[in-house]
């Protein structure tokens, strides 16, 4: 229990490192917010009212506690472009980036568990040679030219997936839950989905498959064949439970990190997402939802982290031993 | 903030600098020799010349256009660089540093208000607008500001005309701007899904206008007009100018008095008329029988709340636009008489064409609220938006669209059953829409026209339209800086833009040579001169003036020092 509150108090302190290097970065950057309003009709006059508006006129110290407090209590301020709270543009576009995440995260480390065991157990076949390379290859491609080319093919090309967007034009929904279940709104996920799953299923794959070649030399798998069990249960049963511990710490953390990474998927796919939300705002120098989005990123990464030690000295007793000698 | 950021270890620089410069100058008279007795002629050698533009990325166009200008440039004996940088950190140099940069690659966009010449006439080169405004460039000729203040005031349309000529007359002369092109706009639409002869191509904007939008004809079942946009909303407020997008948004829902029409003049649209009384008074019959998106009628006090809104300090931008109003008044039951404190000849386009109607039953209230705090009507966004528009919001969202109904109730109902705006980021996968009518009108596209044309060719239901728009692209010169503030040297500069490579090579053939600061595309204003390029001109230019060519490098008259670093 002590553990885990001093885990929570190193998350605060790298929340709050986090905070203030967001709060100074955006500050120092070249731009100045008031540039997006430039027109010829644009006016000194204005220029200080916006400046005064967005709370720039304050001292920096000033603007900076301000800006901790706020956060503190879960409130990022007002977009200077979109004149509307943070939390709700942040809202409109999560639940679109926590499915695609999910999903394809999910898929990505099913099918790499499941691939990379097999790969392990037919260790030296043919099958490894082209399955292997494959991968590897997947997994280098750039994302964009992987989505394009599944764009190209079954969207605009073969027509059988919409080519962007989250739902097709002009459909309404009653709530948000009966839209992201609808089955127009999965029609669209599949792509972008599948897009960021074959870019992720490397690294599952890869792990599970040389965690299972450790394990294999165990005793205990001996031992598992001398008893006569067939194949499958060996592999399933002991091996792999043996070999997913890593490939778990790497889940949760790789849900942190891909939160904020979609951008490239959500650009080709016109999904409308965090990723998006969050370029736009740096382009604009629209502190506020940048920031917002930037900690609400490292948020999650710092959360799955936390996570990931738990459910390790859950999975692995010898980990909570470990820390108790 | 960034001028203090910058200063000290630029001032650190410019000592460096002319310390090294004024070395290097001596070694090349030592080295030379021979063009000794030229070289004492000549002052210093002119520094770098800095092109700042758009990075390649973002805006290949200009940065291409740019990397072209300094290639002639550099025939003349300059040491010329392109720097490219993103948008926002160019718009933060060229804006709030005005005594930092040489030359920066910069654009004027179309918009429908801009068809009157008034705001580029007078707010580009009025010297009112040097320090703070848009006369970034510091351009000062007391002989301009008072044309551009006269055509201002002259209601007299041949009168008007003739000073606007005189004032690109100056222009053409003073060279403030190095005008490249006009660009066009490039859009496209389904055939099978629009009716050709009702889709409108407006004047300087292209046929992605409101006479568009609300007039085109369904040909067969699909009624909903499917437009994209690339980039994101940013609100959707009658009080607040957020951004390009949003205002093809606002035109549909919320009506204005007047509207520019397809040729560019402004013509009645709530107003039945309007009449001048004398200069300054204005009689504005307002059409009846019109109502809100909530059923309730539009009234005169709506009408005259919609103009007084703005005035005070709650809607900033749309301020300027109102700010020659000195009084309004009912006038029997069906018109406004609007008192100007000056006359004005682009009123009707600048504001009558340009505030929004809006209920005064929704934003009374609302102002009232916010009235003594720090708050604006930018900052209230209505979740149900209430216009008087021919088009009545059914629901948006900012990053993924937008539903429009048409309203039925509108004395110019809308032919669509809906209009619905996509955000589409990937320029391709629009171009796949379009093709698989998953948009049946692209509004947006900012790819290579060449490519949008080849699908034309493929697809016969494919109809793209290329407008010659009434913005235009520039390199803009810092008059404030020698050599530029030398009406000589700039128009050698100019003398070896060749505009139509330019448009070429740079714009793909979608862009036609620019030569003034109102648009080809404002047929009854612009006036066309023809440009030939010529280094030799533009070298004697330079010779007459006393400029000298040292060792290939181009050096001030005698005795004129040096005295900017490159930016």
């Amino acid at each position: 229990m002590k553990s885990v509150l001093s885990r929570f108090a190193q998350m605060l302190f790298v929340l709050w490192v986090v905070a203030t290097i967001l709060f100074l970065m955006f500050r120092l950057m070249p731009g100045d917010p008031t540039a997006a309003y430039i027109d010829t009709t644009f006016t000194e006059e204005q220029q200080q009212q916006l400046r005064a508006a967005f709370g720039l006129d304050q001292p920096l110290w000033k603007q900076y506690f301000i800006f901790i407090a706020n956060a503190a209590q879960g409130e990022f301020g007002e977009s200077f472009h979109h004149r509307k709270p943070v939390i709700d543009l942040l809202m409109e576009v999560l639940p679109n980036t926590l499915v695609l995440t999910l999903s394809s995260i999910i898929v990505a480390y099913i099918f790499g568990v499941l691939v990379g065991s097999w790969l392990a157990w037919n260790r030296g076949t043919r099958a490894e040679a082209i399955v292997v390379p494959t991968v590897l290859t997947l997994r280098a491609a750039p994302e964009f030219w992987l989505g394009m080319v599944l764009l190209a093919t079954f969207g605009f090309g073969l027509g059988w997936f919409p080519s962007g967007g989250a739902n097709s034009a002009g459909a309404a929904y009653g709530s948000e839950w009966s839209r992201i279940f609808s089955s127009d709104f999965l029609h669209h996920l599949f792509l972008p989905a599948l897009t960021l799953a074959l870019y992720l299923q490397g690294l599952p794959l890869l792990l599970m498959r040389s965690n299972m070649l450790d394990v294999m030399q165990e005793d205990f798998v001996m031992m598992a064949r001398m008893k006569g069990l067939p194949e499958w249960v060996i592999v399933l049963k002991h091996a792999a439970r043996n070999a997913l511990l890593p490939v778990m710490t790497a889940f949760a953390i790789g849900i942190g990190q891909s939160i904020g990474a979609n951008v490239v998927v959500e650009t080709v796919f016109s999904w409308p997402g965090l990723g998006r939300l969050l370029v736009a705002s740096v382009a604009a120098s629209d502190y506020p939802v940048a920031q917002g989005a930037f900690l609400l990123i490292a948020a999650v990464l710092v959360l799955m982290n936390f996570i990931a030690d738990l459910l390790y000295s859950v999975l692995d007793p010898r980990v909570s031993h470990g820390a108790r000698r | 903030m960034s001028e203090t950021k910058t200063s000290a270890p630029a001032g650190l620089l410019l000592d460096r600098r002319r310390a090294l410069m004024g070395g290097a100058a001596a070694l090349a008279v030592s080295a030379v020799g021979v063009s000794s007795a030229v070289a004492q002629q000549a002052g210093d050698r002119i520094r770098k010349i800095i092109i700042n533009s758009a990075a390649q990325a973002a805006d290949p166009q200009e940065f291409q256009a740019a990397q072209l200008v300094a290639q002639e440039w550099r025939k003349l004996g300059l040491e010329v660089e392109v720097r490219g940088m993103p948008r926002p950190q160019l718009s933060d140099l060229v804006w709030f540093n005005r005594e930092k940069w040489d030359t920066t690659m910069w654009r004027m966009v179309g918009r429908p208000e801009r068809s009157d010449p008034d705001e580029v006439v007078y707010n580009l080169f009025h010297s009112s607008n040097r320090d703070k405004g848009f006369n970034f460039v510091g351009y000062n000729n007391p002989a301009y500001d008072s044309i551009a203040e006269k055509q201002r005031r002259e209601l007299d349309l041949s009168k008007r005309k003739a000073l606007i000529n005189e004032a690109q007359d100056i222009i053409m002369h003073d060279q403030p701007y190095f005008f490249l092109v006009y660009p066009k706009n490039v859009a496209a639409y389904l055939a099978n899904v629009w009716k050709k002869e009702s889709i409108v191509d407006q004047s300087g904007i292209g046929i992605r206008n409101f006479w568009t939008f609300t007039g085109a004809q369904p040909v067969g079942a699909q009624k909903d007009m499917i437009c994209n946009a690339t980039e994101s909303m940013i609100a959707l407020n009658p009080l607040y100018i957020s951004g390009a997008i949003d205002s093809w948004v606002t035109d549909l829902v919320w009506d204005r008095l007047m509207r520019v029409g397809p040729d560019g003049l402004p013509k009645p649209w709530a107003a039945e008329s309007a009449t001048w009384v004398n200069d300054t008074t204005l009689d504005v019959k307002v059409r009846k029988g019109m109502k809100w998106h909530d059923g309730k009628p539009v009234t005169l006090d709506d009408v005259i709340f919609s103009f007084e809104a703005p005035a005070g300090d709650k809607s900033p931008m749309y301020k300027p636009f109102v700010s020659n109003i000195a009084k309004m008044e009912k006038q029997g039951d069906d018109t406004v008489r609007f008192t100007l404190k000056e006359p004005n000849a682009s009123f009707f386009t600048a504001t009558l064409s340009k505030i929004n109607l809006i209920p005064k039953h929704v934003w009374e209230p609302t102002l009232q609220k916010i009235a003594g705090t720090p708050q604006t009507a930018e900052q209230q966004q209505e979740a149900q938006p209430i216009g008087s528009g021919p088009f009545k919001v059914n629901r948006f969202k900012l990053q993924e669209e937008i539903v429009l109904d048409k309203f039925a109730d509108h004395w110019a109902a809308p032919k669509a059953d809906r209009w619905i705006m996509r955000i589409v980021t990937n320029t391709e996968a629009a171009l796949g829409m379009l093709r698989r009518g998953e948009v049946n009108f692209l509004s947006d596209y900012r790819g290579d026209p060449k490519l949008l044309e080849d699908i034309a060719k493929q697809n016969k239901d494919v109809v793209v339209a290329s407008t010659v728009d009434m913005g235009f692209r520039f390199v803009a010169p810092n008059l404030r800086r020698p050599p530029f503030n030398d009406v000589n040297f700039r128009e050698a500069l100019e003398l070896v833009i060749n505009r139509n490579l330019m448009a070429q090579a740079a714009w793909n053939g979608f862009a036609v040579p620019a030569n003034s600061h109102v648009s080809a595309a404002l047929t009854a204003w612009h006036k066309p001169e023809k440009f030939t390029p010529s280094l030799d001109a533009a070298k004697k230019k330079l010779q007459d003036a006393g400029y000298r060519v040292v060792s290939g490098k181009l050096h001030y008259p005698a005795g004129v020092k040096e005295t900017m670093t490159p930016n």
